[in-house]
């Protein structure tokens, strides 16, 4: 899919950036055009942006920084990925002042809603004219006025003290209410709520909906996440060192680790201009597709899983299991973990361990082959998902989802082929796309994909150059901005950076595929039926997530009951 | 999809049988007390802190914890003299911190022209071994007072 000329397509961006009225354009490197805005012109400028490229131009995210001790302002940077040209454009605005403001994007680029939300929890910045301008990641308890991203504000400060000061004032927990954000100001008449989640002791990532039905039907569902925010990114940014950072950014996912660890090194060397040799280039594919591998096979299982189809789960972890193995042989451990550094990677794949690979390949690729192809032969299993959770494509588009997610709503989006990294700059990748827009199509698509990676394994080890695996560099250049993207298994991983002294971070905005594959589940949700919630849910591949328990409240006794929403849609379903 | 089933089993007989781990496995990281010098590298790699520094005028001492290792391997990889080392050993867990604590005391030099502790006296002799004969001695001054006394010298062969 090799398409028009890059220098080309740049120039000519950059000449329409600057006819837009940006005040300045700077390309930052490959792929990626800085364009500074004063906060007055913003919506012009975005508007006259989406006016230029139309469908294409989607708002990926924004990281605001406190600059105040190196320019006395507040930024907001918007990152805007123009797929089909190869290019992230980043939008950069300065606000003044304690309180500082810039004009929000939400009302034009709804994706941007969560990420804006954030720089106001955790940085104080106030977006004018967002719609919905509520705490997203800071619990409903958190004072006013404190923001822990500001550079004022020490990492190892503790807000609260005392177990009496974080019980709070009537000895509730302060750190979780129930209350849904925005607040359920009425409870919609005749439906009962049902809350699912926030917590599960098996899960590790908590998340909350309130779903509203009528009968089965699902009229109304709310989402609430970010229970539980690190703040990996102020860590990071105060304690830690360039090459400390890769084993911080691969343990924000339990599954895709490395696939941060890559987006990570990749901002860092943008920004100090660091070559990394090709054979590390090649390394990071392979070990990227394994970790593809794995982390679609295991969704696999917990599909089936959601499906009531036990002997499916058991079946794709087994088969998973030898993938486990082989990441172990290579990187010593279970994990992907810990191959990373800034400018290539630690360990070499030599002859042996690309024996090994290869022959797991052979055996995976013909056991998921044989499995899936009867399972989805089998109409039990095509009906209970055919035409469930729809997420059209303009609502795909329109809330930024992006990965397989985006893929199976007809979205031919995949930044190893839009903006190619590692060793994708190399070789070619078929991208699986389905139209039917629902929980089906999101199955084909990772099964497509899962086929993918491991052709693509294979030609990688085949082309794989010699030479050498990390890059030598001096210091790192202070204040530079770098952007690193790489497709996850669950979509689009972003991370920016701009660099610090002394080989740190100024800042490290690490931004990961399920942020905005969440925020389309509401969507799906509506209309549905309650049995079908399970699966719809597990369909953007978070995890197990809260799909337990819930809790019924009727709404006319009070009274409550637990139950197990899981087994219930199984006797429904 | 019968014909799969059943066949073939991954689960591992482990804890009843020793589970084999392959060469490269990243386990409990174990400090050579023989070899360390105390320079400090694996300290300033480390990413989460697991391993920690502390001076008492007489000791310096080494610390892991490997309640916060994260077996990433770092401080193996920096040492410059082979000192601390990645072993296949997992079965980690105990009821007791202690058993997950290696503590490495060596014992400081002290700066022959004012005195101070500035070094282990292991490092201090590891850097005299590399200097040429006529300059050991330097290796037995504290940096402060080595930049004396070097600019006393240059400052006198300006004169
Ligand atoms: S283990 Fe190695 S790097 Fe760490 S203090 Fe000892 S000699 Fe230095
Ligand atoms: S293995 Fe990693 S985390 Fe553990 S002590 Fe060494 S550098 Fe620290």
């Amino acid at each position: 899919m090799r398409r028009a000329s890059g220098s080309e397509v740049l120039g000519r961006v950059v000449e329409t950036l600057k006819r837009l009225g940006a005040e300045s354009v700077t390309v930052t490197q490959e792929g990626v055009v800085l364009s500074t805005v004063t906060k007055d012109r913003l919506r012009d400028f975005v508007r006259a942006l989406i006016r230029e490229y139309g469908e294409s131009l989607r708002h990926s995210t924004c990281m605001g920084t406190d600059l105040r001790p190196v320019r006395g302002s507040f930024s907001v940077t918007h990152v805007l990925a123009l797929d089909g040209l190869r290019l992230y454009l980043l939008v950069e605005t300065e606000a003044f002042g304690n309180r500082p403001k810039v004009p929000s994007l939400t009302p034009l680029l709804p994706a941007a809603n969560w990420a804006e939300r954030e720089a106001r929890d955790l940085l104080g910045i106030e977006f004018e004219g967002h719609p919905e301008p509520v705490k997203l990641i800071l619990p409903d308890p958190w004072p006013e006025g404190v923001f822990p991203l500001r550079k004022d504000y020490p990492y190892n400060k503790k807000l609260y003290e005392t177990p009496a000061q974080v019980r709070g004032v009537r000895g509730e927990p302060r750190f979780f209410s129930a209350k849904p954000s925005p607040p359920s100001e009425s409870v919609r008449e005749g439906c009962a709520l049902i809350p699912v989640g926030p917590y599960h002791p098996a899960l590790h990532e908590p998340e909350y909906y309130e779903l509203y039905v009528e009968g089965e039907r699902i009229v109304e569902a709310r989402y609430r996440g970010f229970f539980v925010h690190r703040g990996m990114e102020k860590l990071a940014e105060s304690r830690m060192t360039i090459n400390q950072v890769p084993f911080l950014a691969e343990r924000i996912c339990g599954i895709c680790g490395y696939t941060h660890a890559c987006a990570y090194c990749q901002a860092v060397e943008a920004a100090a201009r660091i070559e990394v040799p090709e054979r590390a280039l090649y390394i990071r594919s392979i070990l990227l597709e394994i970790e593809r591998l794995h982390s679609h096979i295991l969704w696999f299982g917990v599909a089936f899983h959601m499906l009531g189809f036990d002997t499916g789960f058991m079946a794709m972890w087994r088969i998973r299991e030898e993938v486990m193995r082989v990441a172990e042989a290579l990187t010593g451990n279970r994990k992907t973990y810990g191959m990373n550094l800034v400018g290539g990677v630690r360990r070499d794949i030599d002859e042996g361990k690309a024996s090994l690979v290869l022959r797991m390949l052979e055996s995976v690729e013909g056991e998921f082959r044989r499995f899936c192809d009867s399972v989805l032969s089998m109409r039990e299993v095509v009906e209970r998902v055919k035409e469930v959770g729809v997420l059209t494509r303009e609502d795909a588009r329109r809330l930024g989802a992006v990965g397989p997610h985006a893929r199976a709503s007809g979205l031919g989006i995949d930044v190893r082929v839009d903006h190619p990294y590692a060793a994708y700059r190399f070789v070619d990748v078929n991208v699986a796309v389905r139209d039917s827009c629902d929980v089906l199509a999101r199955i084909l698509v990772r099964y497509d994909e899962v086929i993918e990676s491991v052709r693509l394994i294979r030609e990688l080890l085949k082309n794989m150059p010699k030479g050498e695996l990390m890059a030598e560099y001096g210091d790192l250049p202070p204040l530079r901005v770098g952007l690193g993207a790489t497709e996850a298994p669950r979509g689009e991983d972003i991370h920016l950076v701009i660099t610090g002294r002394g080989n740190k971070l100024y800042r490290w905005r690490p931004r990961a595929p399920s942020y905005v594959n969440l925020a389309t589940v509401p969507t799906m949700l509506e209309g549905e039926r309650l049995a079908n919630a399970p699966i719809i849910i597990a369909s953007i591949d978070p995890c197990f997530s809260c799909t337990d328990h819930v809790v019924v409240v009727d709404l006319r006794t009070g009274v409550r009951r637990r139950m197990n929403l899981l087994r219930n849609a199984l006797t429904r379903g | 999809m019968v014909e799969g089933l059943g066949k073939r089993v991954v689960t591992e007989a482990y804890p009843w049988a020793p589970l084999e781990v392959p060469e490269g496995f990243r386990g409990k990281p174990v400090i050579d007390p023989e070899k360390c010098v105390g320079c400090g590298s694996c300290v300033n790699a480390c990413p989460p802190n697991a391993l920690t520094l502390s001076d008492d005028g007489r000791h310096r001492v080494v610390k892991l914890f490997l309640g916060r290792c994260i077996f990433c391997g770092r401080c193996e990889e920096v040492c410059p003299f082979n000192a601390i080392e990645l072993t296949k050993e997992f079965e980690l867990a105990t009821s007791s911190t202690e058993d997950l604590v290696q503590e490495v005391r060596l014992v400081m030099a002290k700066c022959t022209v004012c005195g101070r502790p500035y070094a282990t006296l292991r490092e201090v002799r590891k850097v005299a071994e590399s200097l040429p004969e006529n300059l050991r001695g330097l290796a037995y001054v504290c940096p402060d007072c080595r930049g004396r006394i070097s600019s006393y010298f240059v400052g006198f062969a300006r004169r």
